[in-house]
């Protein structure tokens, strides 16, 4: 009975606090439309847009080395996907192949995987997820994910220059639209 | 305030029906989330406390054929569950539940574990109906009325976002959104059964976006598609010896996130379903004040979702 008591008045006074201390640390209780990217010198060498993309080269599935900026010169511009081989990312690629990739025909779309951790055990997830339409990149110590910052459903579009024009979430699938209508 | 054994019964149905669990989560989509706690009629205060095992095998894609996660992977995500629900008057009463959320996601050439806060649910609910509708043998058409709750929920973003400080996606525990929704709830007991009806709306706040997984971008107005619940479940209590209970409920889910938008496009990519069941054993003791709850629970279908399987261990005390 005097266990059953104390909680009872002990309740009360957590109904009060927790919220109050949740309330106190969460960003996206209060979310901020204020535009904070920094300022970058367009053409310097990094990952934001209007920088010179940082070269890779990694194997895709068929255990061939692509080099970056080996791509450029053969192409209106180089999109790269970073995929996990989850819902959300089925759901991009899904999209990117029905509505995005046959516009474009002289743009090259890879997909990074940066999960599986060598290139059998990705040819078997683009296998299973039904991708073999598309080159695949394998970031097998997922180097190149770190080094552009990137994580599941990121988009980098980078122009016949190695500019980079886009570098964010895919969301819907319009900015990248936008972004390849804008190239010369 | 003296309490019959119909009261105590039926107290034991509401806890053991499971409503007091946690609905889903997904760490790659901002789960993390908890659902409502509904103290039963005449229990003052309660507190639940409870952890789920979650695990993921495989997703369905968009057309819903199932796809097996890759090689060598592993991911899971635990939640601890810190519920508290207060009676504000004979017919109205509000809770809250916190989650805690660990992340644990192995893949072949990617290992990853982080945890934080997921995203907290306070509710209101209100009971129009003054007495227990339990019963023990239907005499006449007013033993058929089952007890019927209205309820306000709301998902406050306290969880880790894809919109917050965060590195990746697997740092996430919850969506960022604010969202309302709307309850019904219908409960009968016919003793030794139960079954139980439960429908909720629920619509999301849209919110401005300016960063993602920690980088800032070009400012966007985001929102989440409307989410609707549909559940049902079937009980079955048995008295033991020392005249506690021991309840076997059975519960079906029909869960549906309908596609969001972004700058007020559609966007095309978003949405969701799941179907799931849920297996639930319950003990009370003889006061029914101290609940013990075992839940198994599986995905049975969806579209855009993981295959899931959560285990709960839950324990409430309710104060009468």
């Amino acid at each position: 009975m005097f266990f059953s008591r104390m909680l009872s008045r002990k309740l009360s006074a957590v109904l009060v606090f927790i919220p109050l201390l949740v309330l106190a640390g969460c960003d996206d209780l209060n979310p901020s439309s204020a535009d904070l990217r920094a300022d970058v010198v367009p053409g310097s060498d990094g990952v934001q847009v209007e920088q010179k993309a940082l070269d890779f080269t990694l194997s895709d599935t068929l255990y061939t080395d692509v080099t970056l900026s080996s791509e450029y010169p053969s192409a209106d511009a180089v999109v790269l996907y970073f995929t996990m081989w989850c819902p959300i990312c089925d759901s991009h690629m899904s999209y990117m192949r029905q509505y995005v990739v046959t516009n474009y025909p002289n743009v090259k779309f890879y997909f990074v995987d940066y999960v599986t951790g060598s290139v059998s055990a990705s040819r078997q997830a683009q296998q299973s997820n039904g991708y073999t339409d598309f080159d695949v990149l394998v970031d097998t110590n997922h180097a190149i994910q770190e080094l552009y910052n990137a994580t599941m459903g990121t988009v980098i579009v980078m122009d016949s220059n190695g500019i980079i024009k886009m570098n964010e979430d895919f969301k819907d699938g319009s900015k990248l639209q936008t972004v390849l209508a804008l190239l010369p | 305030m003296l309490l019959t054994k119909t009261h105590l019964l039926a107290a034991s149905f509401m806890l053991a029906a499971g409503y007091t669990g946690t609905v889903n989560a997904a760490s790659c989509c901002g789960g993390g989330s908890a659902s409502s706690l509904i103290l039963p009629k005449f229990g003052r205060q309660m507190i639940d406390v409870s952890l789920d095992l979650e695990s993921y095998d495989g997703f369905w894609n968009s057309d819903a054929v199932h796809v097996a996660d890759p090689p060598g992977s592993s991911l899971n995500q635990q939640r601890l569950n810190f519920g508290a629900g207060y009676r504000i008057s004979s017919n109205w009463q509000t809770s809250i539940i916190m989650p805690y959320v660990w992340n644990d996601n192995q893949y072949a050439g990617f290992s990853t574990k982080t945890n934080g806060l997921g995203d907290a649910v306070a509710s209101i609910w209100y009971e129009a109906f003054d007495a227990i509708t339990c019963v023990y043998k239907v005499n006449s058409i007013a033993d058929l009325k089952p007890s019927i709750y209205y309820g306000l929920s709301m998902t406050l973003p306290t969880g880790v976002s894809p919109y917050g400080d965060v590195q990746n996606s697997f740092d996430i525990t919850g969506r960022g959104f604010y969202r309302l929704d709307a309850s019904l709830l219908l409960d009968k007991t016919v003793f030794p059964w139960n079954a139980t009806l439960q429908y909720s709306y629920g619509v999301y706040s849209e919110r401005p976006v300016n960063r993602e997984y920690g980088n800032y971008i070009e400012p966007y107005d985001k929102n989440l598609g409307d989410r609707s619940l549909l559940m049902f479940s079937f009980g079955y209590t048995d008295q033991t010896e020392k005249l506690g209970t021991i309840t076997y409920t059975l519960a079906y889910s029909e869960l549906e996130e309908k596609t969001g938008e972004i700058d007020g496009q559609t966007d095309p990519t978003g949405g969701l379903e799941k179907q799931s069941l849920a297996f639930t054993v319950a003990m009370a003791n003889f006061d029914k004040d101290w609940i013990y709850k075992l839940t198994y629970n599986k995905a049975t279908d969806g579209t855009n979702f993981p295959a899931t399987e959560i285990v709960s261990l839950g324990v409430s005390h309710v104060f009468f």
